[in-house]
């Protein structure tokens, strides 16, 4: 599920973005996923029926990917080894490939919740019958 | 002296008898008021037709020429109508669903050789809504990957499922190929035993979609609504739609006029039996090869009764092995081609009796051995059921709308019931005669021992 998020805040205000930045590239690096390959959006947990669907709804060859960068993270986490450095993520690639698939499905259920939460008024012509 | 009323009798009851007889002499086909005539017009290039039936409902349509004969890769014909009333760029597939639903209306999309057609019914206060909607659906439905793996896909397996278990279908849709070939021939639904998924993706039904709704190819038509009213909301509605044809694939496939070809073609098929014996036929009566005598011709050999407990007049009807034995002789009209088949379903050996029967008829028929009595009871049924094909307000949709598209006319029922009452029973023989001249289609599903092949019935292939 998409955690709440300070983003959208953030980026309303450019002298807080130009503030904030460095500061949340700094943390990105620090976090230490980046280090073992994996993207942000890899962390995500999945074990719910939002990320499940989004997963599936998931291009194959970025599912083939995420599985890939998966199993090489855990492998060099068992070994407590690190990637070359050459094989870190590289900022630019620390994509949000699934959240806007998560956010998406996370709209669609919304609109459903509202729909059934609707009230129906009879249109005035009709409302004799 | 004389009264002057006794006087002016006889002139009075002259003048009387006078104005009644225009209304005796009145044919069914003759309107009661001017609605039953579809009206025509085009707004900004979008072809609409519309009949101003009475009534509280409207059954509009959006009929385009994108039916599987038209399909430049199997299955996109099927795969569109799946995709129609999905999720657009302003409303997703639920709220299509929800709204159409408060608005108490029906949504329905299918396919036939020829059409695409997508359907609603709903009160007529609802018209505008629905022209919108359906603009919306032929300009900015979004073909996403994951509605086509989540609700066009498994559709399109049932339906695949569907066909292979009826054997009826499956006979039918084998003599149309035989007899069309590629075009018209193409199967209605994947037929053959693996279903047709390989040539299909979102992005080759997307392609696909700019070619069935583009303005060329499709027109709107509408039951039940006035057409100044309709002029004006497809005048609105449809400025996003493609002016014209324009997709990757060039422009639609199987646009070239049909031939005939004619064959064989057995399937072994455990369980039930069906067996379709076909004959070139008569095109639609907006198209060039329009044959009135074969409508006749096949209702003189129908095999199925219009009245309850009756073998019916039809010639079929009375010859066929036994009452369990299913017969029904359809003409089926295109835009450029028909056909005109048999269709029998029951045991094998019923089956196989009354394929036997049914071209021995057709050899009577065309010895002319046949009373001059059953032909008008055909020619009279003939007529209703064109006639009905006006009051039928599906039938008389796609024909309106497959006219419009293809040849740029409305399909006028009261000119075909003309038509067929012109029909002589020279021309019903020597159409008769002609049939068994030419190439015969015939297939034969199901137990093939006892089954016949089309030389056994005397036909050539």
């Amino acid at each position: 599920m998409s955690a709440p998020s300070l983003a959208p805040y953030v980026f309303k205000r450019p002298w807080l973005q130009r503030f904030l930045t460095p500061l949340a590239n700094w943390y990105g690096n620090a976090a230490g996923y980046r280090q073992l390959g994996l993207k942000a959006d890899d962390l995500l947990p999945e074990e719910n029926d939002t990320v499940l669907l989004a997963l599936k709804r998931l291009p194959a060859n970025e599912a083939y990917d995420r599985v890939f960068r998966l199993r090489r993270a855990l492998q060099h986490s068992m070994q407590h080894n690190l990637l070359p450095k050459n094989e870190w993520t590289k900022p630019e690639d620390d994509t949000p490939y699934l959240s806007s698939i998560i956010k998406e499905i996370e709209r669609e259920m919304a609109e459903r919740e509202d729909l059934e939460a609707m009230v129906i008024l009879k249109r005035a012509k009709n409302a004799g019958h | 002296m004389f009264s002057r009323t006794t006087a002016c009798r006889g002139a009075q009851r002259a003048a009387r008898t006078q104005a009644i007889r225009p209304a005796q002499r009145r044919g069914l086909a003759a309107p009661a008021s001017g609605s039953f005539q579809y009206q025509s017009g085009e707004a900004k290039g979008v072809k609409f037709a519309s009949r101003d039936f009475a009534g509280p409902t409207t059954t509009l349509a959006l009929v385009s020429k994108a039916g599987t004969r038209y399909q430049p890769l199997p299955g996109l014909t099927e795969a569109l109508q799946n995709f129609a009333f999905r999720s657009t760029d302003r409303r997703s597939t639920l709220r299509i669903v929800r709204e159409s639903e408060l608005l108490g209306a029906e949504l329905n999309a299918y396919h036939t050789r020829e059409n695409l057609v997508l359907e609603a019914k709903f009160l007529r206060d609802d018209l505008p809504y629905f022209v919108e909607l359906f603009g919306e659906v032929a300009a900015s439905t979004q073909y996403k990957p994951h509605a086509y793996t989540e609700e066009v896909l498994p559709l399109i397996l049932f339906a695949h499922q569907r066909f292979l278990a009826n054997p009826t279908e499956r006979a039918v849709q084998s003599a149309h190929s035989l007899a069309f070939h590629r075009g018209l021939g193409t199967p209605t639904s994947s037929a053959s035993t693996i279903p047709v998924t390989k040539y299909l993706s979102p992005e080759y039904i997307e392609e696909f979609s700019k070619l069935a709704y583009a303005k060329p190819n499709f027109a709107v038509v509408a039951n039940g609504a006035e057409h100044s009213e309709l002029s004006q909301w497809v005048n609105e509605f449809f400025d996003k739609v493609p002016a014209q044809a324009t997709s990757e694939f060039g422009n639609l496939a199987g646009t070239e006029q049909t031939k005939y070809y004619g064959g064989e073609e057995r399937q072994a098929y455990d369980g039930s039996n069906a067996m379709v014996i076909a004959f070139p036929g008569s095109s639609s009566f907006t198209g060039k090869f329009y044959k009135p005598e074969i409508a006749v011709l096949g209702s003189l050999l129908g095999g199925q009764s219009n009245i309850k407990w009756s073998s019916g007049f039809s010639l079929l009807g009375k010859a066929k092995a036994t009452p369990f034995t299913q017969v029904n002789t359809t003409s089926a009209i295109y835009s450029d081609a028909g056909l005109l088949y048999t269709t029998i379903t029951g045991e094998a050996e019923n089956v196989a009796a009354t394929a036997k029967t049914a071209v021995e008829l057709i050899k009577k028929i065309a010895a002319g051995e046949i009373s001059k009595e059953e032909i008008v009871k055909a020619k009279a049924a003939a007529k209703f059921k064109e006639l009905e094909n006006g009051q039928d307000i599906k039938a008389g949709l796609i024909l309106t709308g497959d006219g419009l598209v293809n040849n740029n006319q409305a399909y006028q029922i009261d000119e075909v019931a003309k038509k067929i009452d012109s029909v002589t029973e020279e021309a019903v023989k020597s159409v008769a005669k002609s049939l068994l001249e030419n190439k015969a289609t015939v297939s034969a599903v199901g137990d093939l021992y006892v089954l016949p092949y089309a030389s056994e019935l005397g036909l050539n292939v």
